[in-house]
């Protein structure tokens, strides 16, 4: 559950990350000020107040019960995609304008000079603040407990509470989370390496 | 073949360009020379429409550059620019920076691109380099590859801007050599460069730019013998010392 949690968020904050933070750097007003409306929202709100606004008020606004999966994911998504915006936003920067112009003077129009200039060499360059953010992600989806689901932390409760060996239970669920997380950050290590060797 | 008429343009309150007008007729290369601040890269750009300006008309190849319903992308295809700084894209080989844009924006098929850029870095005398990748290569073979890449698009006119200014001294010689054979082929140039030998050699025209503004302009070196302004002796003193 929680890795499943996991994948859905960071698939999902990623892919409309990237739209969202396209659009902070849109010369567009109509696109500029929506999308940077988003992400100072989301940003500036807590994880699990996400979780808690999508959990009881998308039911009320559609009409029927989302489902605590399906509601703790789309809080995910919309919160993280404000992180992974910021993230893109920085990387798409940190590429010259000459690089943009260059492609540009070729005849490529917009979404070739992103596709094949401009992401390539950003996604170089954001490997380690992306790695982080999935680190937090991960840690992040035991906040999923608030609401019932039984993700990894809520099932070390329930063992828990029927056990009664709390010190244990939870130093175990803490050595988890640290191999997991520990891994994520060797192999962005690794592909950092791999990304300066071209 | 390039017509600027009556060009301003401003950043904000600032006006980098003042009432420029110029004419490129098929086959000139026109040099322009000035120094830093003058307005001469904001010139060509304006002229690509990379950037946009304010007031007068620039018509390029018959297509106003300002007019709304202009292609630019289009535009851009016939009108090559090779930069100071290269501009190379650093996560692909010398032959992939040439192919990229006649395969994505002519539809050319790979096989048929990648000769044609053999053939171009042949020309520009480095087609052992094909393989490597822009962090591998000189300064000057850098440019010559980014010359190659404008190039590949068949371009009616190359604007140059300060194309040898970040090169060493014995750099210079390779990408000017590159340039006077195009020049000399009967391409369009415009060139932003205080080389005054390549000036000499295959400029039809020389304009020095000061402040936003032409103040001087001259079919040949000559006037650089007689400035009428103080301000372009002073600067011709020192790029010619």
């Amino acid at each position: 559950m929680t890795f499943q949690l996991a994948a859905f968020a960071l698939a999902g904050g990623f892919l409309l990350g990237i739209i969202t933070g396209l659009g902070r750097l849109s010369t567009r007003k109509w696109i500029f000020y929506p999308a940077t409306l988003y992400v100072n929202f989301f940003r500036s709100l807590p994880l699990i107040l996400v979780i808690f606004w999508f959990y009881f008020m998308v039911p009320l606004i559609i009409g029927r019960p989302l489902g605590d999966f399906l509601s703790a994911i789309v809080a995910f998504i919309a919160f993280e995609a404000s992180y992974f915006a910021e993230i893109f936003r920085g990387g798409i920067q940190s590429i010259p304008q000459g690089q943009v112009m260059a492609a540009y003077s070729t005849g490529l129009g917009y979404y070739d000079t992103m596709r094949h200039i401009v992401l390539p060499q950003a996604l170089r360059n954001m490997v380690p603040p992306i790695v982080t953010q999935c680190v937090i992600i991960f840690q992040d989806t035991s906040l999923a407990y608030v609401i019932g689901l039984k993700e990894f932390l809520r099932r070390t409760s329930l063992v828990d509470a029927r056990e009664l060996r709390s010190l244990e239970l939870y130093l175990f669920a803490g050595f988890v989370y640290l191999v997991f997380c520990s891994i994520g950050t060797i192999a962005s290590r690794r592909l950092e390496k791999r990304g300066f060797k071209r | 073949m390039i017509e600027i008429r009556n060009v301003s343009k401003w950043y904000g309150d600032f006006q980098v360009l003042k009432d420029i007008t110029e004419e490129v007729k098929q086959g000139q290369t026109v040099v322009v020379c000035g120094p830093s601040g003058s307005g001469k890269s904001t010139l060509l750009r304006c002229i690509n429409g990379l950037e946009p300006f304010q007031k007068g008309e620039i018509i390029v190849d018959g297509v106003s550059v300002s007019d709304p319903s202009t292609n630019l992308y289009k535009l851009r295809t016939e009108i090559g620019m090779v930069f100071q700084r290269f501009e190379l894209y650093p996560h692909m080989s010398a032959l992939q920076n040439i192919t990229l844009a006649p395969v994505k924006v002519r539809n050319k098929s790979k096989k048929e691109a990648e000769a044609k850029a053999m053939e171009l870095l042949e020309r520009v005398g480095i087609p052992e380099k094909a393989r490597e990748y822009p962090a591998n290569l000189s300064g000057g073979q850098q440019q010559r590859v980014a010359i190659a890449r404008s190039l590949a698009m068949e371009p009616k006119i190359m604007m140059f801007d300060e194309p040898t200014s970040a090169l060493d001294p014995e750099m210079i010689k390779e990408v000017l050599d590159v340039m006077i054979d195009l020049s000399k082929g009967g391409m369009t140039m415009i060139v932003v460069t205080h080389e005054m030998g390549f000036a000499r050699e295959v400029a039809d025209e020389i304009i020095f730019m000061d402040e936003g503004r032409i103040i001087e302009r001259g079919t040949d070196i000559s006037f650089f013998q007689n400035p009428k302004s103080p301000r372009t002796k002073d600067f011709l003193d020192k790029i010619l010392m």
